[in-house]
């Protein structure tokens, strides 16, 4: 049994180093927020803030959960921030790590609740 | 510090993984899958398999359950108080969801399933020999993907690779962009030693043209404003094909927005993954992207996706604009003849 549980513990650190990693070549350029369909005029609303919100949870432990879970869920997976990074060479998947950030959120509440 | 899954996760979306993994489909409807089919005799096997999907088949239930939901938010019961009633009646063995779609439903021309029919009869007229895997079709999955069961998403591909092995099938052609991406793109990296070959319906109609002797004519003259669905345009990186289609139909003039606001920069309409947790916001998105292809003077708004085309008629509706949605499957279809 313990051993299940240490593997699955470091899932979840791969799954974490992989979308720190990934925020970590954003080269600030906020490009990406007007881009954003769901942008109405705060930072959060953009592929940019939802990444700074990712990396400081995780890093740092700030803000809560449920906040994080809401700003990664008003996301519409539509990809134009991710074209906008590609076209500009970076090598940020910001779609693709907010999809991934909500894939760790529900791995870490499956296993919160076999706890 | 330990949250439960209804803490990180939005209820709406923990409600479609349950549909998906018990019942087959997003919506937990029970019905014939097939029924759309029953009249054009498609074989099992053939070279090429098409791939349905739950979009077209299930769009009519979607849009009669979102009808019931805003209602139920007018007199105060949002979306999640409206799942816990209908689950209560689950545990007592009544389908909610599945009595409300039908209701809503009933009575209605179905503008969704039609579409089904009329690609796999334009495949037919274009030379392609297509097979269809009836009730055996499998759900692709890929709203788990969205909504973060991953797990969940993983057993699903391989056990639907396991189903499209023992058919035999090797090469398949999707019509939902969504279920395509998913199947081409996702299904590699998480199933060993899958090699299935996968096109859209889209991409297999350009070359034919191209192949063919085949003009499709429109009888009236149509002026459209083209939607490119973001599952099409940036996650299957389809731009070209159906603007080769749309071009070879003579009588159809395209009108393209601003150029930051189609092809691979094409504003998202909110059909899809967000109507289920942010409806609002979700209406809003349709509201805009409504207003861009309007600007462009065309009377006609033409997608390509059953999530895109479901809200943009919703959008259109709500500003009473005078304009039709459609599919671009219904032009071809009529195109052709």
């Amino acid at each position: 049994m313990k051993t299940d549980n240490t593997q699955e513990t470091d899932s979840i650190k791969e799954m974490e180093t992989e979308i720190l990693n990934n925020i970590q070549t954003c080269i600030n350029c906020r490009m990406c927020v007007p881009m954003c369909p769901t942008y109405e005029g705060w930072i959060t609303q953009s592929a940019f803030g939802r990444l700074a919100a990712i990396n400081l949870h995780l890093k740092y432990g700030l803000g809560s959960i449920e906040e994080l879970s809401r700003l990664i869920f008003s996301c519409a997976n539509c990809r134009r921030c991710q074209e906008r990074c590609k076209m500009l060479s970076t090598n940020v998947t910001p779609t693709d790590t907010i999809i991934k950030t909500r894939q760790l959120l529900a791995r870490k509440a499956q296993e919160w609740g076999r706890n | 510090m330990n949250k439960s899954l209804k803490e990180v996760v939005p209820i709406p979306h923990i409600y479609i993984r349950g549909n998906i993994l018990e019942k087959g489909n997003m919506l937990g409807v029970a019905g014939d899958k097939a029924a759309w089919a029953k009249d054009l005799n498609l074989p099992r096997n053939a070279e090429f398999t098409f791939f349905a999907g739950c979009g077209y088949q299930f769009m009519r239930y979607v849009e009669g359950m979102m009808k019931a939901a805003a209602s139920m938010e007018k007199i105060g019961l949002g979306m999640e108080r409206s799942i816990g009633i209908s689950k209560v009646f689950g545990k007592i063995g009544i389908n909610l969801p599945s009595i409300t779609a039908k209701v809503t439903a009933a009575g209605k021309e179905d503008t969704y399933t039609i579409i089904l029919v009329s690609a796999a009869r334009i495949l037919q007229k274009l030379g392609v020999d297509i097979g269809y895997m009836y009730e055996d079709e499998p759900c692709c999955g890929s709203p788990l993907y969205y909504s973060g069961f991953l797990d969940d998403y993983i057993e699903n591909a391989n056990k639907n690779f396991e189903v499209f092995k023992s058919l035999g099938i090797q090469r398949l052609i999707g019509l939902i962009p969504a279920c395509t991406a998913s199947l081409r793109d996702y299904y590699p990296k998480y199933v060993e030693g899958y090699d299935l070959e996968v096109y859209h319906f889209i991409e297999v109609v350009a070359q034919r043209l191209k192949e063919t002797n085949i003009k499709p004519k429109l009888k009236e003259k149509l002026t459209i404003a083209y939607h490119d669905p973001c599952q099409l345009s940036r996650y299957l990186e389809i731009v070209d094909a159906p603007r080769e289609v749309m071009a070879s139909i003579k009588g159809l003039e395209l009108r393209e927005p601003d150029p930051e606001q189609c092809k691979q920069w094409s504003t998202c309409c909110g059909g899809g993954g967000l109507e289920a947790g942010s409806p609002e916001l979700c209406e809003r998105l349709g509201l805009r992207r409504v207003e861009e292809l309007l600007n462009t003077g065309a009377n006609v708004i033409v997608s390509h996706c059953p999530a895109c085309v479901m809200q943009l008629k919703r959008s259109t509706e709500k500003m009473k604009a005078d304009v039709n949605v459609m599919d671009l499957v219904e032009i071809l279809d009529e195109a052709l003849g």
